[in-house]
Parts: C-alpha cells; sequence; structure tokens
C-alpha cells in the first residue's frame, strides 16, 4: 500500500518543528548559593538564567554600543581586576571625558541587593542599566536608540536568536539580559570565605582584625555580603562642590539628607578610592575616618559609639580586610571581556 | 523546506482567523476620545485654557492599566495584564479590546491612569511596559504615568515649553489614580479632555513637574476629571 503524500507531509514537519526546537532551545544554568548564604533577593522565575543568555548579556556588558558615540561600555567604569569599578578615579569618567557625580560602585553578588545606587534610586537589578545609559554625563543614549543599533547587528541577532528563541531584540530583552550576566558576578572564594568554609586559617593579626570587625563594623557590614543594604549617614561633610545629599533626593524626606547605601565590603583592597565620592584613596584613611567619630546624635546609631582604635588595632583590622579579597572572582575568564 | 513553510503557514491562518474574527464581532472595545473642550486634540494647535493660557501639545502619553467591568448583572470582569499606553502620535491606541462581548448590558467601567507600585518594582517589562516607550524614569525608577508636553507663550522658559512628568510609586507620593464611571446604554466610549486639567494650571507659574512628590500628587488628582463618558448620540 502506497503511504499518501500528505501524511509524510505532516509527519516531516512535525519532526523538522521538534528539531529547531531541540537546536534553538538556550541550556539552562543555575547558580550555585554559597553555604549558609541567605537566600537571594532576585526573582530568577521571571528570567531564567541560560549559558546563552549569560553570553548575550556578557557581550551587551563589554560592548560600547551601548553609548551615544559607541565610546563607553559599562565595562569602563566597571574593571573586572577592581571588583568591577573604577579604580583611581575619585568620580567616575563618563561620554566626551565628562566626570560624574559620584564613585562607580562595585558589582558582585548582585542577587542579594535590594536596591542600587549610592541613593538606592533604582529598585530592581534588571532597570539599573537605563540609569547610565540614558545620563548626558555617563553613556548618553536612550535604550529605544540601543535596541535599534542591536537590531541592525547580526552578530547580535544571532545571540538574541540563541538566547531568547527568536531575533526580537526589545529593550525588556536587553536588560534581562545584562542582569543574566551581572547575575553570576558572585564573589565567594575569598581567604575569608575559605576560613569560615574550615579550609585555611586566619594569621593572628587577621584573626585579631576579625573580632575588631565583629565589634566594630559588623552591624552594618553583615556578614557574608558585608552590607546591610541599609542607608546610613557616616559622618562624611559634604562635599560643598557636589552638594550630594544622597537618600534625600530620591525620598524628598528630610530625615535621609546625607544617608548613602553601605557598600559591600568585599574585595576592598582593590575597590580604591573609597566612599561615594571617592574621598579616601586608603583603607587606612577610611579607618581613620570611623575612629575619628563618635557622640553624635547626627551620625547613624552604630556609629555613636567611638570604636577608640589604636594604631595597632587599625593595621590588625587592614589585615583582615584583605581577607576579602577574591583572586577567583577577579581573574575569572568567564567574566572577563569576550574575546571571539 | 516549502512543505513545512506551507504547513506553518495553514497552521497559522487557522489561527489568526479565529482571532480576528473574535476581535471584529464580539469583542468589547474602550475608546478613548482624545479632546480640548468640544474640540478633537490635534498635536501643534493652539488652544486656549480657561486660566487664558494659549498652549499647544507635543507630547501626550499616559497609562491606562487594571481595566473592569461590571454588568447590570452585577457580574464583573477584569482584563489580565492590563496596561495599555495611550499615545497622541499612535491612533489605534486610543482603541482598547478589552474582552468578549457578553451581550450584558454594563453599569460600571473603572480603571487606572497609570501603573501600579507592583508593577513599579518588578524589573523589566515587555509590551507597552517596555521602558524604550519613554515612559520609565531612570535616575529613580519608576513609571511615569502621564507626560504632557508643550508650548505655551505664558512660559517664561527655554522655546516657551512646559512639562509634566505624573508618576511616583511609592508613598506618600504614590501617583496612581483610579477612575469609576457610569457608561450610558453600555456605550464604552470616553472623553479625554486636557482643558479639564489645564484649567487648574497657571502655565506662567507652574510649567514643569519631572519628579515624583506633591506637585505631582496634586496634578494626579487633577487628570481625574479629565476623563468623562461620552453622552453625545453616535
Amino acid at each position: 500500500m502506497k503511504v499518501p503524500f500528505k501524511y509524510l507531509l505532516v509527519l516531516g514537519s512535525i519532526v523538522l518543528f521538534s528539531l529547531a526546537f531541540t537546536f534553538l532551545k538556550p541550556t539552562p544554568l543555575y547558580l550555585k548559593i554559597p553555604k549558609g548564604w541567605p537566600k537571594p533577593h532576585y526573582d530568577f522565575s521571571k528570567n531564567p538564567l541560560t549559558e546563552e543568555g549569560f553570553q548575550l548579556g556578557r557581550q551587551l556588558f563589554y560592548d560600547p554600543i551601548l553609548s551615544r558615540d559607541n565610546t563607553i561600555s559599562c565595562a569602563s567604569c566597571h574593571l573586572q581586576a577592581t571588583g568591577f569599578t573604577h579604580v583611581d578615579h575619585e568620580l567616575s569618567h563618563g561620554i566626551d571625558g565628562k566626570i560624574g557625580n559620584r564613585n562607580s560602585m562595585t558589582l558582585m553578588n548582585l542577587a542579594w541587593s535590594k536596591s542600587f545606587m549610592w541613593d538606592g534610586g533604582v529598585n530592581h537589578l534588571d532597570v539599573q542599566p537605563l540609569n547610565p545609559i540614558t545620563s548626558p554625563i555617563e553613556m548618553d543614549e536612550t535604550l529605544a536608540n540601543v535596541v535599534s543599533k542591536l537590531q541592525k547587528s547580526e552578530k547580535y541577532q544571532a545571540l538574541f536568536l540563541a538566547a531568547f528563541g527568536d531575533t526580537n531584540i526589545t529593550g525588556q530583552r536587553v536588560l534581562k539580559a545584562l542582569s543574566q550576566f551581572e547575575l553570576h558576578l558572585i564573589s565567594s572564594n575569598s581567604k575569608y570565605d575559605k576560613v569560615m568554609r574550615k579550609e585555611a586559617v586566619f594569621t593572628n593579626q587577621e584573626q585579631n582584625g576579625y573580632q575588631l570587625f565583629k565589634t566594630n563594623c559588623a552591624s552594618c557590614h553583615n556578614e557574608p555580603l558585608f552590607t546591610s543594604e541599609k542607608f546610613e549617614r557616616n559622618g562624611l561633610p559634604i562635599d560643598t562642590t557636589l552638594n550630594d545629599i544622597g537618600r534625600q533626593k530620591i525620598t524628598g524626606n528630610a530625615k535621609d539628607y546625607m544617608l548613602f547605601k553601605v557598600p559591600t565590603l568585599r574585595n576592598i583592597q582593590f575597590t580604591f578610592p573609597y566612599m561615594h565620592d571617592g574621598r579616601h584613596k586608603k583603607l587606612t584613611e577610611v579607618i581613620k575616618h570611623y575612629n575619628s567619630l563618635g557622640n553624635d546624635k547626627n551620625l547613624s546609631k552604630q556609629l555613636q559609639k567611638p570604636m577608640l582604635l589604636s594604631d595597632n588595632e587599625r593595621v590588625d583590622l587592614v589585615a583582615f580586610l584583605h581577607t576579602l579579597t577574591d583572586n577567583e572572582f577577579l581573574f575569572d575568564n568567564r567574566f572577563s571581556f569576550p574575546r571571539e | 523546506m516549502m512543505c513545512s513553510e506551507i504547513f506553518i503557514g495553514l497552521l497559522s491562518c487557522l489561527f489568526f482567523q479565529s482571532a480576528f474574527a473574535q476581535e471584529k464581532k464580539d469583542s468589547l472595545v474602550l475608546r478613548l476620545n482624545l479632546k480640548f473642550k468640544d474640540e478633537t486634540l490635534v498635536q501643534n494647535k493652539k488652544y486656549i485654557s480657561e486660566s487664558k493660557d494659549t498652549l499647544e501639545i507635543d507630547v501626550l502619553r499616559f497609562y491606562i492599566s487594571n481595566i473592569k467591568l461590571q454588568n447590570s448583572d452585577a457580574t464583573t470582569f477584569s482584563e489580565s495584564n492590563s496596561y495599555h499606553l495611550i499615545d497622541i502620535e499612535n491612533p489605534n491606541s486610543f482603541r482598547i479590546p478589552i474582552a468578549k462581548n457578553s451581550g450584558e448590558a454594563i453599569s460600571k467601567v473603572s480603571f487606572s491612569i497609570g501603573i501600579d507600585s507592583l508593577a513599579s518594582v518588578s524589573g523589566a517589562m515587555s509590551g507597552d511596559l517596555d521602558p524604550t516607550r519613554g515612559m520609565y524614569w531612570t535616575w529613580q525608577s519608576g513609571f511615569i504615568n502621564m507626560k504632557i508636553e508643550g508650548k505655551s507663550s505664558s512660559c517664561k522658559t527655554r522655546k516657551n515649553a512646559f512639562q509634566f512628568h505624573i508618576g511616583g510609586y511609592m508613598k506618600p507620593n504614590y501617583a496612581i489614580r483610579t477612575i469609576e464611571l457610569k457608561p450610558i446604554n453600555s456605550n464604552l466610549e470616553i472623553n479625554v479632555d486636557i482643558a479639564e486639567l489645564f484649567k487648574y494650571i497657571k502655565l506662567a507659574e507652574n510649567n514643569s513637574i519631572m519628579i515624583p512628590g506633591k506637585k505631582a500628587m496634586e496634578l494626579a488628582d487633577k487628570t481625574i476629571g479629565m476623563f468623562n463618558v461620552n453622552n453625545t448620540e453616535n
């Protein structure tokens, strides 16, 4: 009996369809949550991680196509070897050599962040890139124009196809892909982490520094992420050339005057300069600042009791802070500039 | 290859045919008429407000969300994923198909002007909520619920420009507003009269709102008056 051509056609189409889907389906990735860490804040169900999504995000992160004149990429101010921040500049640089108002923040362990930027004005990792992309002193571009530039690129059509199953390039997809890359930037293999996992031991000096840290710093720089995610007033006098009022700019509430987000201390050895306006070049200066505080009602309550650290204790504290350096993270090839 | 294309074509024809047929015959459509008093609102045409300002509109974009209908038999319908961007430059956006027509008389229609706080904290969204639509703030997260920009000789600003970006999702400056209207004869045609907003604004004194806050909240209150059921016979 002859099989009618029509049936073969239908069968063939179904086989073709299923084959196409096997090839197009992105490879799922799962973040390894370090042992003892809290549950991430990011809702992965709305942006399931895939290898292709991560690679697309990585390309976007390192591509100056995000800026008006194709000169500035995310990596211009967020360099991997220095904890994904801009070192050696008090204030970060943007387009046309313009100088920003703040010291760029580090990028790590972002899945646990509840708010973004020094003033917490951004409420979700996905929408954070809108800030630098549209800032006239950073990338001075619009997301709509970024999308239109990407749509013209064959390279990105292929990358979006691989990550999302079709070549439709939208603002949402650009932002979600950037999140995919950034969510993988987990730093959890410092000496501190290894000591906590009983794979290494602190020196006596580091151990002493750790005790001092727990007494004097850990109430805001909570372990294991080394930030409370809160906003605090840390006693820095306002820089009158910048007049940055911090959190008050977002809430409009006078009680938020000069409140800034508590940053993580991970990889702090390499993320200089320090503070929202980069006014301190060295960790010893930062500790001296905190050591000089106390008995001031304008400060956050954690800082009202004077620290009174001796010279030796300050050295020990720095030694502990250096144990937060995670070379595996700073030199992880998966996070570096994507070479073809 | 040709064969599978024909097959896909056939399949999609079937899908689209049914989809189109439904939209044409059986759907309830919310229609919005952008107006200045009794006239249809046109971009870059001069109008005179009750506050005696001569003004023209360059940009008018706003969100309608969370559309709900109540029938005369007390049954209700809530549109799912109900977020619609209305843009004076895109007449297709004035027409919102919302539900199948059950034939039941509609006693109430309610909707919000703007975007709720949940959607405002949910990251990158798609469609009308995609940040490429120019209705998302950047230095501070959150949607612009309504954007009105234009010119008036009353404004002693650069290029005589005025701009009102009304939004804010955090209390006490949560700028979303909800409206409830009673359609006449189930007619879901709604007039959006911006003269009702500009009668409260003296453009010489108030011509720029770009951040969430008290001024945006006051203006958001006034936007409620812009929306009225169309009671003219068609």
